[in-house]
């Protein structure tokens, strides 16, 4: 049976979808079967991240509905064969679409995938419960900002009283320079206020900007980004990699990254 | 002119507004049951400000207390 994971983190911008995307690709890399749906109705975005968007036929309410089979709706990656996404609606709303509809729709899908990636849309109304719906754990993925680790707060708060009490961080956009000149909350800060298990940390990276314009995924380059997904999808794996140090300026990290001559 | 290093205003303000959300109440309020615990605290033992803390988690309210340090 195939494990159930929510990508959400309650405000928007902070890199839901993007990670939604990579993680994708790293589970498919590591020979994983794997389906990301994007269950952001009316704003349709991952399949633009994913560089799949003239591929849609079908979307999610169209399987929900019942105008047509799953399989039929499902768009077969451009690289890895074994990675699949189920693209939204963009001309239907959040009501189009029950928390009951999307759990018997997750649960169908169990049997077929190892891994089901829901990429949550902001907030915490409809549009949210429907993705927790059906999962059994969840990725939050937060910025080092005032504004989204509240958010992030409160998104745990309520997957709590959902009963998805297997939560993990994602602390994006880091920017280790900030952090050293006391300007920017560091890994410690955030993981001591959410006080939830950390899976990753993902430096501040204009190469994702790139990748995204290109509808590329980062993960699988060599740029610091891409490594941190790298990790990330292999602690969800099982293996245990330690977060490397980004709080001192002669880290282990970035000590390594000098010695092969990147920035 | 030495600046204050902005994290610290970042985790006062997050400290007042989670304690806020957590509590479903509004900041001062938080602020008042807080001030409020360590007054009555403060009638039965000796105790300083700096060595009192109310932390609010999603289930659980914890009173720090680490005035036997000395």
């Amino acid at each position: 049976m195939g494990e159930v994971i929510v990508i959400t983190s309650g405000k928007g911008g902070v890199g839901k979808t993007t990670t939604t995307a990579n993680i994708g690709v790293g589970l498919a890399q590591a020979g994983k079967k794997i389906i990301v749906i994007d269950t952001d109705l009316g704003l349709r975005n991952l399949d633009v991240v994913m560089g799949l968007e003239n591929k849609i036929v079908y979307n999610l309410v169209d399987v929900i509905e019942g105008s047509c089979r799953i399989k039929q709706a499902l768009i077969r990656d451009k690289r890895f064969p074994e990675l699949y996404l189920l693209p939204s609606a963009q001309t239907k709303d959040k009501s189009a679409v029950s928390p009951e509809q999307m759990q018997k729709l997750v649960s169908e899908l169990k049997a077929e995938f190892d891994y089901i990636l829901l990429d949550c849309p902001a907030g915490i109304e409809q549009g949210f419960q429907n993705a927790i719906a059906g999962a059994g754990q969840a990725i939050i993925v937060t910025t080092p900002e005032v504004s989204a680790i509240r958010d992030a707060d409160r998104i745990i708060g309520l997957l709590e009283t959902k009963g998805i009490k297997k939560n993990s961080l994602i602390i994006n956009r880091l920017r280790i320079d900030m952090v050293q000149k006391g300007d920017m909350m560091s890994v410690e800060d955030v993981t001591e206020i959410l006080a939830i298990p950390l899976i990753g940390v993902i430096p501040d990276d204009e190469q994702i900007v790139i990748a995204t314009n290109q509808g590329e995924p980062i993960i699988g380059t060599d740029s610091m980004s891409g490594q941190a997904y790298d990790r990330i999808c292999r602690r969800i794996l099982g293996e245990e990699i330690p977060i490397p140090d980004f709080s001192r300026p002669d880290g282990f990290f970035l000590r390594i990254r000098k010695m092969f001559g990147k920035k | 002119m030495m600046r204050v290093p902005s994290v610290q205003i970042a985790k006062d303000r997050l400290h007042v507004l989670l304690n806020a959300d957590r509590l479903k109440c509004t900041p001062d309020v938080a602020d008042k049951l807080s001030s409020e615990m360590y007054c009555t605290i403060s009638k039965y033992i000796e105790i300083k400000p700096e060595d009192f803390e109310l932390k609010i988690t999603h289930s659980d309210i914890h009173i720090k207390y680490t005035g036997e340090n000395d």
